[in-house]
This record gives C-alpha cells, sequence and structure tokens, in this order.
C-alpha cells in the first residue's frame, strides 16, 4: 500500500532511478524462543557483520539502580561458561575480526565483523553471551572499577562532557531518560551480584532481541546455522520493565550555570521533541540539518564564519522511543561574553521560526540527507545495525528503504512549524557552561 | 569493549567437566544439543578478490585510475600531487593553509557561494596541498566536477581567510606547546629527522607570520600540475563515461616541470640517547622510543616488519600491551609500530605512564625490544599476527576506494603488478625465520632515541640509568646550558635588579600606581587596568570590553573577590595567598616579608636572552620562578602555578624608575598567549576608593 501511495506521489522515473538499485533486500524469521532474525545477502566482499540488539537501555533501569545496561555492555565481555575470561577480544582479533559494542537510552547492540568464514564462530560467540554470559562477582568488581574510569573520562575530564549529565537531569522531570546513560558510581556501589544475575535474566534473552546479519552469506546455511546455536535458548519468562510514561514538558525556562575544565564558555540548549516515530521527528532531523551541516548552513555561517562568536557549533537531533532532545550548542570564542552568544544562537532560531525556509532550502536538506542515506549503505555493519533498528523501533527492518520518503513528506512549513512548536522558549533548558574559577594551581 | 585478560584458572576447567556432565544426562532429549565446550572451526578460506582499476593517461601527463562499483549511486574524485617532500625553512606552516586557501572562493563563485551550490548538492569537496577530492551522488557529478575545476583553476586566496587561518594556527600552537603528546612528537621528529629535513621541522609563531597569500600561490601555480597528478575514480561510473567525464574538465590542465628535491638519509644515533623535556605539571610521562628506518612497500622485508610490529605492539594483544598494561598496570596502553615511506621512515615504541613508573616503563620496552630482537616470535604469534592483517586487509576492500589506492601505489612506487593480488599468499607464506631475520634488522636495541617528556624532579635521576639525560624545550630543541661565574647568589641577581630599575629607594617611595594597558585576544582589544595602594595592601584588576568592566579582581583585606559574568566569588585563604604577590607594583621588595626562600637555579634560556633564574617559595610550599636578565638585570619573565607564565619587555622611565611597558601573558586558564601594551603608567597619585570595589 505503501508503495502505491509514493509512486502517485513522486512518479514511477523517481522511485526507479533512486531505488531501483538502493533496495536492501533481506530476509526474515523468527524463531519459537521470540528472536527475531534478519539476513542481507551481499557478496561483494568476503566480510560478515553480526549484530544483535537488546531492546534495553537505561531508560528501562530501576531509577535506585541506574547505570545497568551500560554495565552490561561491559560485563558481556567478561566471557561465558565456554568463553574463558577476558578472551573475547582476543579470539576475534585473532579470527581476522574486529568488534564492538554501544549502549543507549533505548538500546544495547553487540557485533562483530569477521572473515566469512568466521561467521560460525560469531554465531557461536553471540549465542554463549545470549544462553550463558559469566555475570558473577569477579567480573562485576573488575568492570566496576573500569566504569568509574570511563565515568572520569566521559563526563569530568572530557571537556563540556557533563551535558550528558546536566543536560537531562533538567530537562526530563518523569521520565527515566532523566539519568544518564553511564549511571551512577553510588548506584553501581549498592547493587548485589543478585540484581545484576536478575537484569540478565530479564533483558538479555532471545524474546528481548534481535540478530541482523550483512555480508557473504548464503541464506540457507546461515539460517541452519542461527537455529543450530540460538535455537536452544530459552525464552525470557520476567516482564521487562517499559515506562509507560507521557513526558511532562517544563513549564518555564531552566537555566543554569556549569563550571567544568574547560578554556572556552559554551552554550547548550536542550529542548524536548516528540516520540522517535512521530512524523514530526523528521521535519526536526532536517531542521538541524538546516542549522548546522556544511560550511553554508544557517548557524555555520552567521556564528562562526561571520560574527566568529563561536569556533564551533552543532545542532542535534537526539531522537528517542519516548521523546528524545533536540540540543543546540555553541562553544564561545575568545572573549566573546556566554549571555551573548546565547542571544545570537536564540538570534539564529528565531529566523527560522519567523522566516522559515524555501523550496531551495528544503531540496538541498532533502540532497544531504540522501547522500548521507545511500552513504550508511556503505557498509555491512552499518546495515545490519539499520535493520536492526528498523525492526525494533520503526516496526519494520524495511524501514532503511522506506526512510527517505518520510523526509521528502515534509514541506518548508512544516520545518518553520516544528520550530516554532518544539524550539520552545519557555519549556527548554539552557546550560552555561564556564570554566572552573582558578582551579589551575590543581 | 574491554580489553581485560585475565589468566585461565582452574574454576574455569571445573566449570567445563560440569557442563560435560550436564550435556550427558540432557543428550537423549529431542533436539539435538550442540557441544558448546568447542568453539566453531572456521570455513575454508574465502577467496579475496577484487578488480583490477582500469587506467588511461592524458596527454598532459595526468594518469586516471578508474574503479568502477555499481553497488551504490554514488561516486568520488580524487586527484593527489605526487612530488617530493618540500622544506618550508622559515615559512613552516604554509603547507597546511594551502587546502583552505583553495576553496575560500573562485574567481567565478565567492566562498558562500560555492560553499552553498556544493551543500545544495549533499556533495563535498576538500583540498589540501597535495590533493583535491570530491564525493557525491553519481546523479550529481557534473555539476561537482565542474565545482572541483573551478577550484583546481580559478582559486582566489582572500587574504581575510589567510589571517582567519594565522590566528587558529596560533591559537593551536599555544595549545600544542603545552600538551605532552604534541611536545613528543614535535622532540621525536626533531631527533629523528633533524630540523633541517621536511619530516623533521616545526611551524613557530613567527614561521606562521611570514606566510603571505603570494607563499600560497606560489606553491599552488607550481604544484597543482598534471603531470604529476594521480586522479581515482570510484563508483558508479561506467570507464567510457569517466574519459568523457575527464577529458572535458582536465585535459586543459597544463602542464609543467615541478622542481623536485633530494634530502640526506637521516642516521640512527651511534649508542643510546636519553632525551629529557621538563614539564613540571605532569603526572604521566610520555614515553617515545625512536629511531630513523628504511622501509617501504617495495622493501623485501616489509611484510615482515609489518608482523615484528604487530607482534611486538600491535593492538591489544601485543607484547607491550601486555606486560606494560596487564602485567604491571603502568599505563592504559601501549603500543610499537615499524613506518613505512618512500624517503625514510621511522620505528616507535612507546605509552604514557604513570609519572612514578617512568624509568621501570622504559626499562620494560626496551627489554621487549631486545628480548625480540635476540629470541624472535613464537608460530603462535606468528599465526595470530598473520590472522589479524589478513582480516583488516579483507575488512579493508568494502570500501572501493581501496582498491583505487593499490592501482596508484602500484604505479606510483613501481610494486609488480601482482603486488596486492599476492599480498594475502604472501603473507601467509612468511615463517617464523623470516620474520625473526627482519626483526634484527628493525630493531636496534642500541641506537636509539629514548624520548621522554614528564616532570623531571621526578622521572630524571631514574633515567640516569640508560644515559646521560639531556635536557629539550617543548619545542624539541637542545636546552642551552649557560656556565655561571661562581659566587652569584639570589640576593646579587635582586640587588642588581633594584639598581636596574632605578635603586631600591626609589621604588620603595612608590606607595600607590595605576596602570592602564590593552590587551589584544583574536583581533579583540580588551583594556587591562591595574590599581596598587602599596600602604593600605590593596590591589585591583579590571578587564574592560567595550566599555564595559568583564571581570573584575579586588584583593584587599586578605580576600581576593573575582566578579566576572555577574558572578561574584571570594576565593579560599590560600588561593589568596597563592596570588599575593601579583598586588605589588614590584614583588621584589616584599619576598622576605611574605615569608618567601630565595634559590638561584642558574642561568637559563629565555627566548635566546640569557638569564639567571631565581625559585622563590614560602612555607606553605607556594613557589614561582623569576628569571633577571644577565646583562640588563631586569625582569623577564615570571613563571608560576596560579599565575601562568608572564614575560616583560620594553622597560621606560617613570618617574625616575623603569617599568615594563610590554607583556606577555600565558595562563593555564587561556588558551593563547595574550600581548599587552601598557599605555598609561600613574605612580604617587591619589586612587579612590571605588578603584578597589
Amino acid at each position: 500500500m505503501r508503495k502505491f501511495a509514493l509512486l502517485s506521489l513522486f512518479g514511477v522515473c523517481f522511485v526507479l532511478s533512486v531505488f531501483g538499485q538502493n533496495k536492501i533486500e533481506f530476509k526474515e524469521f523468527t524463531l519459537d524462543n521470540g528472536l527475531h532474525v534478519i539476513l542481507h545477502q551481499d557478496n561483494t566482499t568476503p566480510i560478515v557483520a553480526t549484530s544483535v540488539l537488546y531492546h534495553v537501555g537505561s531508560k528501562n533501569e530501576n531509577p535506585e539502580r541506574t547505570g545497568f545496561a551500560h554495565f552490561f555492555e561491559h560485563l558481556m565481555f567478561e566471557g561465558s561458561e565456554n568463553i574463558p575470561r577476558g578472551k573475547f577480544f582476543e579470539i576475534v582479533e585473532s579470527a581476522g575480526g574486529t568488534l564492538n559494542a554501544g549502549t543507549s537510552q533505548d538500546y544495547t547492540i553487540y557485533y562483530e565483523i569477521l572473515p566469512s568464514n568466521q561467521l560460525e564462530l560469531s554465531l557461536y560467540l553471540e549465542s554463549e553471551r545470549m544462553l550463558q554470559a559469566k555475570v558473577d562477582q569477579i567480573g562485576v568488581d573488575t568492570q566496576r572499577e573500569v566504569i568509574k574510569q570511563e565515568m572520569k573520562q566521559v563526563m569530568d575530564d572530557q571537556p563540556y562532557g557533563s551535558f550528558q549529565r546536566e543536560m537531562p537531569k533538567r530537562l526530563y522531570t518523569n521520565h527515566p531518560y532523566m539519568s544518564p546513560i553511564i549511571g551512577s558510581a553510588e548506584h553501581l556501589d549498592a547493587s548485589k551480584l543478585e540484581e545484576f544475575m536478575e537484569f540478565y535474566a530479564t533483558y538479555y534473552k532471545p524474546n528481548n532481541a534481535t540478530l541482523s546479519i550483512a555480508g557473504d552469506i548464503d541464506y540457507e546455511t546461515t539460517e541452519k546455522l542461527i537455529r543450530k546455536y540460538f535455537g536452544e535458548i530459552p525464552k525470557g519468562n520476567n516482564e521487562p520493565y517499559r515506562p509507560n510514561v507521557e513526558i511532562t514538558k517544563l513549564s518555564e525556562q531552566v537555566e543554569d550555570v556549569v563550571y567544568d575544565n574547560i578554556q572556552l564558555p559554551a552554550i547548550f540548549q536542550g529542548y524536548l521533541m516528540p516520540k522517535k516515530d512521530h512524523p514530526d521527528t523528521y521535519a526536526l532531523n532536517l531542521l538541524s540539518t538546516y542549522l548546522l551541516s556544511g560550511k553554508s548552513s544557517l548557524m555555520y555561517k552567521e556564528l562562526v564564519d561571520k560574527s566568529q562568536k563561536a569556533i564551533q557549533a552543532v545542532a542535534f537531533p537526539n531522537d528517542l522511543e519516548d521523546g528524545g532532545m533536540f540540543l543546540v550548542l555553541a562553544i564561545a570564542n575568545m572573549g566573546v561574553d556566554v549571555d551573548d552568544l546565547n542571544v545570537a544562537i536564540d538570534n539564529v532560531l528565531n529566523q527560522v521560526k519567523t522566516q522559515g525556509i524555501d523550496a531551495n532550502d528544503l531540496q538541498k536538506l532533502i540532497n544531504i540527507k540522501e547522500n548521507q542515506i545511500i552513504n550508511s549503505f556503505g557498509s555491512v555493519a552499518n546495515i545490519s545495525q539499520s535493520l536492526a533498528q528498523g525492526h525494533v523501533f520503526y516496526g519494520s527492518a524495511d524501514y532503511v528503504n522506506t526512510q527517505l520518503d518520510l523526509f521528502r513528506k515534509v514541506t518548508a512549513d512544516d520545518v518553520k512549524r516544528v520550530a516554532q512548536k518544539y524550539l520552545d522558549k519557555d519549556s527548554r533548558v539552557v546550560l552555561k557552561y564556564l570554566p572552573k574559577p582558578t582551579d589551575a594551581t590543581e | 569493549m574491554q580489553l581485560n585478560k585475565f589468566k585461565n584458572s582452574n574454576v574455569i576447567n571445573m566449570k567445563k567437566l560440569f557442563i560435560y556432565f550436564i550435556l550427558s544426562i540432557f543428550s537423549t532429549a529431542a533436539i539435538a544439543q550442540i557441544d558448546r565446550s568447542k568453539m566453531p572451526e572456521p570455513g575454508p578460506a574465502p577467496e579475496i578478490r577484487f578488480g583490477d582499476a582500469e587506467s588511461f593517461t592524458l596527454k598532459n601527463g595526468l594518469k586516471v585510475f578508474v574503479i568502477e562499483n555499481n553497488k551504490l549511486p554514488r561516486v568520488t574524485y580524487s586527484l593527489i600531487l605526487d612530488r617530493d617532500p618540500i622544506l618550508e625553512v622559515d615559512k613552516a606552516g604554509m603547507l597546511g593553509f594551502v587546502g583552505e586557501m583553495m576553496t575560500a572562493g573562485t574567481k567565478n563563485r565567492s566562498k558562500d557561494k560555492f560553499n552553498e551550490e556544493i551543500d545544495f548538492l549533499g556533495a563535498g569537496i576538500s583540498a589540501t596541498a597535495t590533493s583535491l577530492s570530491a564525493s557525491t551522488l553519481t546523479k550529481h557529478q557534473e555539476k561537482v566536477l565542474e565545482l572541483m575545476a573551478d577550484v583546481l583553476y580559478n582559486p582566489l586566496f582572500p587574504e581575510d581567510e589567510l589571517a582567519k587561518l594565522k590566528t587558529q594556527s596560533k591559537s593551536a600552537l599555544a595549545l600544542a606547546k603545552n600538551d605532552p603528546s604534541t611536545i613528543s612528537s614535535v622532540l621525536s621528529n626533531k631527533l629523528v629527522y633533524g630540523s633541517n629535513h621536511p619530516y623533521g621541522e616545526v611551524e613557530t609563531e613567527a614561521t606562521i607570520e611570514n606566510i603571505t597569500v603570494d607563499d600560497v600561490k606560489k606553491y599552488y601555480d607550481t604544484y597543482f600540475k598534471p603531470n604529476i597528478a594521480y586522479l581515482a575514480i570510484v563508483g558508479d561510473v561506467s570507464l567510457a563515461e569517466a574519459r568523457k567525464l575527464v577529458e572535458k574538465h582536465f585535459s586543459t590542465w597544463k602542464k609543467e616541470d615541478v622542481p623536485s628535491f633530494t634530502y640526506a638519509l637521516p642516521a640512527v644515533p651511534s649508542k643510546n640517547v636519553v632525551a629529557l623535556v621538563d614539564r613540571p605539571s605532569s603526572q604521566q610521562s610520555v614515553i617515545n622510543i625512536t629511531y630513523p628506518i628504511q622501509n617501504h612497500l617495495p622493501s623485501e622485508d616489509f611484510l615482515a616488519s609489518r608482523i615484528v610490529g604487530q607482534v611486538l605492539g600491535g593492538g591489544g594483544s601485543g607484547r607491550l600491551f601486555m606486560n606494560l598494561r596487564e602485567d604491571k598496570g603502568y599505563t592504559y596502553g601501549a603500543y610499537a609500530s615499524i613506518g613505512s615511506d618512500r624517503l625514510v621512515a621511522s620505528f616507535s615504541a612507546g605509552a604514557s605512564v604513570r609519572g612514578t613508573a617512568t624509568d621501570s616503563a622504559v626499562y620494560e620496552i626496551i627489554y621487549e625490544i631486545k628480548n625480540m630482537f635476540e629470541n624472535g616470535i613464537t608460530q603462535e604469534e606468528l599465526a595470530a599476527a598473520k590472522s589479524n592483517l589478513s582480516g583488516s586487509f579483507g575488512r579493508s576492500l568494502e570500501n572501493p576506494s581501496t582498491v583505487a589506492n593499490f592501482a596508484i601505489n602500484t604505479e606510483r612506487y613501481g610494486l609488480p603488478k601482482d603486488f596486492y593480488n599476492t599480498y594475502l599468499q604472501r603473507l601467509n607464506a612468511l615463517t617464523v625465520e623470516e620474520v625473526n631475520t627482519a626483526a634484527k634488522k628493525f630493531l636496534k636495541p642500541e641506537n636509539m632515541y629514548i624520548t621522554v617528556v614528564g616532570n623531571g624532579a621526578q622521572v630524571k635521576e631514574g633515567l640516569l640509568a640508560f644515559g646521560e639525560v639531556k635536557p629539550f624545550t617543548n619545542m624539541g630543541e637542545p636546552e642551552r646550558m649557560v656556565a655561571m661565574s661562581e659566587g652569584t647568589t639570589a640576593e646579587d641577581v635582586l640587588a642588581k635588579f633594584f639598581e636596574a630599575v632605578g635603586g631600591k629607594d626609589a621604588i620603595t617611595k612608590i606607595k600607590t600606581a595605576k596602570v592602564e594597558s590593552l590587551a589584544e585576544i583574536q583581533g579583540m582589544s580588551l583594556g587591562m587596568n591595574y590599581f596598587y595602594d602599596e600602604e593600605k595592601a590593596a590591589f585591583s584588576n579590571k578587564v574592560i570590553m567595550m566599555g564595559g568592566v568583564m571581570s573584575n579582581t579586588v584583593m584587599k583585606d586578605g580576600q581576593m573577590t573575582i566578579t566576572a559574568q555577574g558572578q561574584s566569588q571570594t576565593l579560599p585563604a590560600e588561593q589568596f595567598e597563592a596570588a599575593r604577590l601579583t598586588m605589588f607594583i614590584y614583588p621584589e621588595l616584599h619576598f622576605e616579608a611574605l615569608g618567601y626562600g630565595m634559590m638561584l637555579d642558574g642561568i637559563k634560556d629565555v627566548d635566546g636572552e640569557d638569564a639567571y633564574k631565581i625559585t622563590i617559595m614560602n612555607e606553605a610550599g607556594i613557589s614561582t620562578d623569576y628569571y633577571y636578565g644577565v646583562e640588563s638585570g631586569l625582569r623577564i619573565k615570571t613563571d608560576g602555578q596560579v599565575s601562568g607564565e608572564i614575560t616583560y619587555s620594553d622597560y621606560k622611565e617613570v618617574n625616575g624608575v623603569k617599568f615594563p611597558m610590554k607583556m606577555v601573558i600565558k595562563s593555564p586558564m587561556i588558551p593563547m598567549p595574550i600581548p599587552t601594551e601598557v599605555k598609561k603608567v600613574e605612580f604617587n597619585k591619589p586612587l579612590k576608593a571605588e578603584d578597589f570595589k
């Protein structure tokens, strides 16, 4: 149905020219234990990317135990019943592969990229992780210390890094998004081994996971191997916690000063966004592109190139399942007053809110999106992750193929409208980052 | 992602037994259980194949390589210039400006118009001194190529863009001089290649200031020539179409001879040399052990050199990582690499380590180098390194431009035609003996530069175990040592200073002062006004921007208060104490009264001038270094943890005493040096109460 609607909207030629050669073909099935599997075959390079997305992020945590989802991203490299402690990385590397993992507010993802003759190894490793990962006291104690170092590195030592804690804390008043992904050291210290085991038993289960494989594979063999390694993993019986909370907008602007180990002051503005699958998300995404991407974008030109009030500026739509945050930030040039900078940012935002954008601007934004989307298909690791995310967050893995259409539905008026509606001064957070006073002696 | 490695233990074996037991119980179950105690064996190794590049040469000498890849509707055009490295001498830094200058507007398009046109297409064009590349969706390639050609033929090189780049560069340089990793690489490059080598020379404020638009233009006119260029076209474009587009845009490009250069080959030191940059504020030491080597793609033992580097210090499973991090815990990571370059390359092994572990870490790195030199590697290490390198070779092929690079390298460096096609085969055929022979050649445990950037007071003594420790500056220059005449004391230096500024009596009579100065920060003027009242022990410093007070520091009644951005903050007593000397017109008059002891620490080089260094310290351990010109007697620099570094010059007479009219302030709180110029000095004029508010 959707296809037909598109054809009538954009014409046959267009659809053929853009999607004729760019459709990501895939195959899907679900195991009896609930594990959803997506396969994409691309034999051009003899490598294979195996991703497992667990639908658990920091928003699923007990507010008294923040940091669990990220903690597991570490713990899951400790090994399993059959994988000796700490050998995970070495096994993959000496098989000619590479690996990584990441945690967000909404999900946790693990992936390996290996030569295609090592597909079975990646399935073995990921199934061990799902079936019987090592969740024990030694691992918990080790990773707790490592994460405390990581907290220092990414939040405290990284200039402006503390915004990951300071911004959500103020913007979200009634939703677990208020906690930083990395969580709190006190919570981790207070947690008992049983709590970690419980978390594992609830979220690291096939019925809460999506396995997505892209690369030099054969559909039939791959399915058989997947059934072999994942078929025997029992389904989880615990009900995952999914916050069912309508996010409350702030009743007035929250403005605060944050002192940090920085040399140049900065402004961070945060605004609430609608839910990830809301149509306005696409307009907001294009709005951020209009504000900042490339040297001709509005904020770059006004703040960085012309007035030179900022040495760097960013506009970023951090879209999330239950409602994300739209971030606008700028780092002040030497000698520029931080309040002046805030006014300058507001002037740029006002320009969009009052004058909007024209058809030419809109075309440029679509062109940039199209380029970004097509380039994201350049790696099988990316494709496997995008397919999994499409399935979990947009109801279909085919989202990789339809997302550009959704951007094309946005009108110039939409961009102006969402700027007015969501970049609302009266319900935003403004953080003024200032250097910690005379701390240089430390 | 974790790199932690733990020793295998009996506990794990016990668990394995337990699993076997469980499995045997359930072996009759309907679903065939799999034996999870064994890792699956890999299937037969996939054939790694990649197409050859198509190529043709234009009449003007431009060599074109086309890699058609229709997987995605995108294409990139990358132009690479193949010229000899250039020694920039007094214009060092100019090459870094070429790319930005070229893309800052053309004769047909202003910078804004150019940026708008390229962004509109969702495409990108970027340039450096030896490249110009464009990437776009295929459907926009005609237009993007037109823009690329415009940059290539008609760049404007606007003057204001150069000014902006210079300012940015100087800020970056100010940061770099205080960044231990940058200091380490500057020092290493100077030692390995020498200052008179393109790989060893370093840009300074002075060389950046020297650069003119004409220099950039001249470079462009000389080197952007088709006869030294390769054009790689990768993506959704056929050979025929590519040929048509190339003819259209690049056939009018005029060929012209380009100068070539040769450089003397840097030699390894005859014995190990220990070089130290003293950075007193360092908690960690940056260690880099290095020396020049001859190694490049065509070298017979190039692949063996990759294995040597991988086993010694590649990634999270190299010997250095295992020893220094996993076993000793000195560092977050320790790595080694065996470089490769047509001209000259370097060996490098190092880590950022805990300051107190500096000498132990140097010892362990040298041990690992020696051990591999003497005993070689094991069969297991060879196998793991081969898999690792083959794996990354295979993954690199996912990006179609890799094949273009293969083609260009083959042509450019005269490699055998099947160099890349036989790469994996040759890698996998390497034996332990071949790698060990390469290790003997590339590792030189007796001819290394052992460089350390760290807290000298903490690390110097331990480093003496490896030889004489030679001091270097943060710009990688040998620190000049000047002998001091015997019997000179700190008191003598101070007495000479008092005499030089007009006599102790004369300056003691100055009770109040008002100093108005102007500071330049990135083209903006800031007023800096200082008020001193010696009898009331009061001081203030007001920073004025566009007529308003931006920040106000007041010290009086034993308190220091800073007001800025509408916020007022009174600092703790110990910070007042640490800053206290700044509240006096001539702090030297107050050393004794404030309980500071003095120590004369020899003669040092301060920006080319010999100066006595006096370190003063109070009981709380607060210290500042004062430097006085040997010749002039005048104070030329102070350096303290709180006040940062201030240099003084251009002393002028005011009411019969001398006062410095120029100061340059470098503070840990400010990312770049601030030059200030004194506009007005008034001594012994009455000051108002609001001056100290």
